[in-house]
């Protein structure tokens, strides 16, 4: 969803052709590693803004060359990116595949909990090691807002890794509790709901 | 050679029914120019671990050995010369002289083996230097922040070009931006400038720039993680401490 008014922004810096769309977006979200945006992603939200009015497409041919669309941003546009600019911005909602596993490995005995942990542990400072040294990579004189995107893979890694410590630390506490179980499937007519009358006594 | 050897390192505190099992019969090696973080929750033992590596307290069993030399046979003084010479140590509250300024800290070591002054002082000037606090010699500790004064406390630690680096929770009293960059200078105390590095951490930010990750509970290893394979002896290391986990 984020892409499209992304593309509007980019289209408010400058018009700009398809190719160009994508190695700004790119560039300004600090590479591939990142935010990886595909040609096809690109285009198809370009056709689809298009025609909804919100950017211009018009064609330009160079000398010998093929025609290319250029993309530019109608008032209509420049409305609706800084609608979006201004509003607040919502956390998609996130379903922890690990907390899953280990509720189904608690519920099935299938797998160790505490090796889970290890090898969740083991993931996480790797990739913690990865971030880490691309952060350092990256020189805050000239690329700080990536420094500080960076830092928030960071802190998502540290935040995930204080958790596995929290699970592994009460886990007998969690064994010693019930598994949850669904609640039992209420049988018969609901409080206050009528009787059809195919099956109403009236006699 | 490994640079450190533990050999079934126990450490019992106390007597009878009070004793207290810090550490419990840890074996570990690590090797030159590796950098390793041991981690834990509080009361794991890594503290004490790093207390008998360093040969400040000597254990209940087992031995600790530095560069082939192990540390049971050293007498106090004999010790007190290893750790001035060959250890560098870097501690959370940082430990600095207050009434000396940052150079006269870092070149201290030197002063206290008999270096001449001169020579000791621009050793620590170079150290000090390369960690960008060139322009803050002559600063005592209450005029420097604390990050500038754990990186005094670093240049202290290396000025006698020891082989080995031992630090106990050296960001726990940093703002996260100190921290940062304290992590990453001992980052390249180990890839720059091939020092051992064994860092006791709850930090994982330090732990992030670790070659291993060493994982203690209750006085004992209970798991290790690779992060970066600089070399065969690394894996080798691991494998090694995997079987013994098992058996």
């Amino acid at each position: 969803m984020s892409v499209r008014y992304a593309l509007l922004g980019l289209l408010a810096q400058q018009p700009r052709h398809g190719y160009e769309l994508r190695a700004a977006f790119e560039a300004v979200i600090g590479g591939k590693a990142n935010w990886d945006v595909r040609p096809a992603q690109v285009y198809a939200s370009l056709e689809r803004q298009a025609e909804a009015g919100l950017i211009r497409q018009r064609s330009v041919g160079k000398a010998g060359g093929p025609e290319k669309r250029v993309y530019g941003l109608t008032a209509a546009g420049r409305k609706e990116l800084q609608a979006w600019l201004e509003a607040e911005t919502e956390r998609a909602p996130e379903h922890d595949e690990f907390f899953l596993k280990l509720m189904i490995a608690l519920a099935t005995g299938a797998a160790q909990p505490r090796d889970m942990i290890h090898v969740q542990r083991t993931a996480l400072y790797r990739r913690l090691h990865a971030v880490t040294a691309r952060r350092q990579a990256t020189d805050p004189k000239t690329s700080l807002a990536h420094v500080l995107l960076l830092d928030q893979a960071v802190m998502h890694l540290e935040a995930d890794l204080h958790w596995l410590d929290m699970i592994e630390a009460r886990l007998d506490e969690v064994r010693r509790q019930p598994l949850p179980r669904p609640a039992p499937r209420r049988r018969g007519r609901p409080p206050g709901a009528e009787v059809p009358s195919q099956i109403r006594d009236d006699g | 050679m490994p640079a450190v050897v533990t050999e079934n390192l126990t450490k019992i505190y106390g007597a009878a029914d009070a004793s207290v099992t810090a550490l419990d019969h840890v074996s570990l090696a690590v090797e030159p120019g590796e950098f390793v973080a041991v981690m834990g929750p509080s009361g794991c033992g890594k503290s004490t671990l790093l207390h008998l590596i360093g040969g400040l307290d000597r254990p209940t069993a087992g031995r600790v050995l530095l560069d082939g030399h192990d540390l049971s046979t050293l007498d106090d003084e004999a010790m007190s010369v290893l750790r001035r010479r060959n250890i560098g140590f870097v501690f959370q509250f940082y430990n600095l002289i207050p009434v000396l300024n940052a150079q006269e800290n870092a070149a201290l070591p030197l002063l206290l083996d008999g270096i001449p002054a001169e020579r000791a002082r621009s050793a620590a000037t170079q150290w000090l230097e390369r960690f960008e606090l060139g322009g803050r010699q002559l600063h005592r500790p209450d005029q420097l922040s604390g990050g500038q004064q754990q990186r005094v406390a670093i240049a202290r630690a290396l000025v006698a070009e020891p082989t080995l680096i031992l630090a106990d929770e050296p960001t726990g009293n940093l703002d996260s931006q100190a921290a940062d960059q304290i992590a990453a200078l001992l980052g390249r105390v180990s890839r720059e400038w091939g020092r051992t590095v064994l860092i006791v951490t709850h930090d994982p930010r330090i732990a992030a720039q670790a070659d291993r990750i060493v994982f203690l509970k209750d006085g004992h290893v209970v798991d290790q993680t690779i992060l970066e394979r600089r070399d065969e002896g690394n894996i080798e290391i691991v494998a090694d401490a995997m079987k013994r986990l098992t058996t």
